[in-house]
């Protein structure tokens, strides 16, 4: 469903700032598959879902989708194939907008947009339905301006935007890393139902072990712009959150290592 | 009496300008100075189409043609070229005062000899009354071509609000607000914003360039100073217009910017007549935008202050 070969990003190069986020990722992702991504900060895993999402284009390497080539494909474009959950709630929908009007927008994600009424009965009709099924009473509540719901609900919906047509590629962005842990365990409730029921295909990033153990068919673990584990079948399966923090722990030592070493050398040296 | 009627008539056309600000400014979140040359344009294509005696109604949409032509331009520099959206308005701006003058030939094309939508709607009421000139509304003497006119542009404006109204609820134009309101989502979800932004900024000139076509039709000539303040006049209008409807919902808004330019121009109106000197007008609308922007904020300021 998903191939990366071999992209590479490096932001504001030939500067003091320069960041290579990205140093040759290699992934491929099989239709119906659930891959969670962990990682350090800055290790490259939000650069990653961005750059597979079309936010930039990569300096090196491809993307294809569903067996199309979209390295090249502008982000609206990619929307066609593409269903996104940012981290900040306030990101996925548009505030002063009613909670119908959001819904009518992603209900049209990568179509032509004429001159049609976008509150179509048939559309109001499913929107009710499938915002029943969230279990928010929302329902009632779908003339009001989205902006005034709380960042739980804002999110719950932005999930049912992204995955109101059935995406070829589900992209999650730590998408409950800005709410409390109750709201959390909620919306990641929704997103493993939707998720098992119209068996989307999904690259999640998480900052929580909790979320990295228990949910997925797959973990990958990244590390200064590549990916340095990749846990699938039984072994995701045995992995625990212990296993998860050792690992990065051991990621930690290595990186000391790295920061001692050079002031070794540079003690000897310099 | 007459004073009233005027002062609501170029209330009503402004409103149109007042519509096209909304727009660009409160939909899009653009500040758009093209206004002050797209105005001028719409006015000086009508005019000068009128004197070589093309119909009224051809020369009126004309106008409004140029006007989302220049607002299409507007948006393809900002857009495909990647200039600031306040650079790309003033380059445009200056361009169309040139081509202001090249279309008109001179700098004022008076219009009083020729027919025009004012005076079509004059005859049309003379027509339906039976020839009377003068008109008797609760004991006031009132000139049929002012009450014509009036009519006109009423009904003018309430075309263009419940149009736009209608706009902004289909698929393209919902598209469209939540660029503004949420540009990151609604590209997300496959529309293209740069587009949008192109197709927004052409239909606020567009209404832009009709108020400037009928302002010059109502006044009775064209001139290539005519637009200069324009976009702060509108802007005057859609913030009166927010501080009267107090709400966000979209029926409102656009009532609101419409009320907002009629009850502008009447307090200017007033002001005039009271002994303000004309030549302070763009300063007393500047500073009351100036004002308006920035009392909101020094209110919650002091009473967040303790004591």
């Amino acid at each position: 469903m998903l191939e990366v070969r071999g992209i590479k990003k490096t932001f504001n190069a030939g500067t003091p700032n320069e960041v290579r986020a990205l140093q040759g990722v290699d992934l491929g992702i099989e239709d119906g598959s659930f891959v969670v991504v962990i990682g350090t900060n800055g290790s490259g895993k939000s650069t990653l879902l961005n750059a597979v999402a079309g936010t930039f284009i990569v300096d090196a390497g491809s993307i294809s989708i569903g067996g199309r080539d979209v390295t090249h494909w502008p982000e609206h474009r990619r929307a066609q194939l593409i269903g996104r959950v940012f981290q900040n709630p306030f990101s996925g929908t548009a505030p002063e907008m009613s909670i119908a009007e959001n819904i009518a927008l992603a209900a049209r994600r990568g179509q032509r947009r004429g001159l049609g009424w976008a509150l179509r009965s048939d559309v109001m009709e499913a929107m009710r339905d499938r915002v029943h099924r969230l279990g928010m009473g929302l329902e009632d509540r779908l003339d009001n301006p989205i902006g005034t719901l709380s960042g739980g609900q804002r999110q719950a919906l932005t999930l049912l935007m992204a995955t109101w047509l059935k995406p070829h590629l589900l992209l999650l962005d730590e998408h409950t890393a800005a709410l409390d842990p109750k709201t959390a365990d909620q919306v990641i409730h929704v997103s493993e139902e939707v998720i098992t029921r119209d068996k989307l295909t999904t690259l999640m990033v998480t900052h929580s072990m909790h979320q990295a153990a228990n949910l997925g068919d797959r973990l990958i673990m990244m590390y200064q712009g590549r990916i340095i584990h990749d846990l699938a079948g039984a072994e995701k399966q045995r992995a625990r959150v212990e296993d998860l923090l050792a690992r990065f722990e051991d990621v930690r030592r290595r990186e000391q290592l790295d920061e001692s070493a050079a002031e070794m050398l540079r003690r000897a040296y310099v | 009496m007459t004073l009233l009627i005027g002062a609501l008539t170029i209330g009503l056309i402004l409103s149109l300008l007042a519509l096209g600000v909304f727009i660009s400014f409160r939909v899009f979140d653009f500040p758009d100075i093209t206004a002050d040359g797209s105005t001028t344009l719409g006015a000086s294509i009508a005019a000068i189409m009128l004197v070589n005696g093309v119909s009224p109604l051809l020369a009126t949409a004309a106008g409004a043609c140029g006007g989302v032509l220049a607002g299409a331009t507007t948006g393809v520099l900002h857009t495909k070229f990647k200039i600031n959206g306040l650079l790309a308005g003033i380059l445009v701006m200056t361009a169309l005062y040139s081509i202001n003058l090249h279309v008109m030939g001179r700098s004022n094309v008076p219009l009083l000899a020729v027919p025009s939508l004012a005076t079509q709607a004059e005859h049309l009421a003379g027509w339906l009354l039976g020839g009377t000139s003068d008109l008797d509304v609760l004991g006031w003497e009132v000139a049929i071509r002012d009450a014509a006119v009036l009519m006109l542009m009423g009904g003018v404006v309430a075309l263009a609000g419940a149009l736009l109204y209608a706009f902004f609820r289909t698929n393209l134009g919902t598209a469209m607000r939540a660029t503004g309101n949420n540009a990151q989502m609604i590209r997300a979800l496959g529309v293209n914003v740069g587009n949008m932004t192109i197709v927004g900024l052409a239909v606020s000139n567009g209404l832009i360039a009709l108020a400037g076509a009928l302002l010059a039709q109502y006044q009775g000539f064209a001139d290539v100073q005519m637009g200069i303040g324009m976009v702060v006049w509108g802007l005057a209008s859609v913030i009166i217009g927010e501080a009267l409807v107090g709400t966000t919902a979209l029926g409102l808004v656009i009532v609101g910017a419409v009320m907002g330019s009629v009850l502008f121009r009447l307090l200017i109106a007033i002001a005039l007549r009271a002994g303000l000197n004309p030549n302070d007008l763009k300063l007393i609308t500047a500073l009351f935008v100036f004002v308006a922007l920035v009392l909101p904020n020094l209110l919650t300021r002091l009473r967040r202050r303790p004591g």
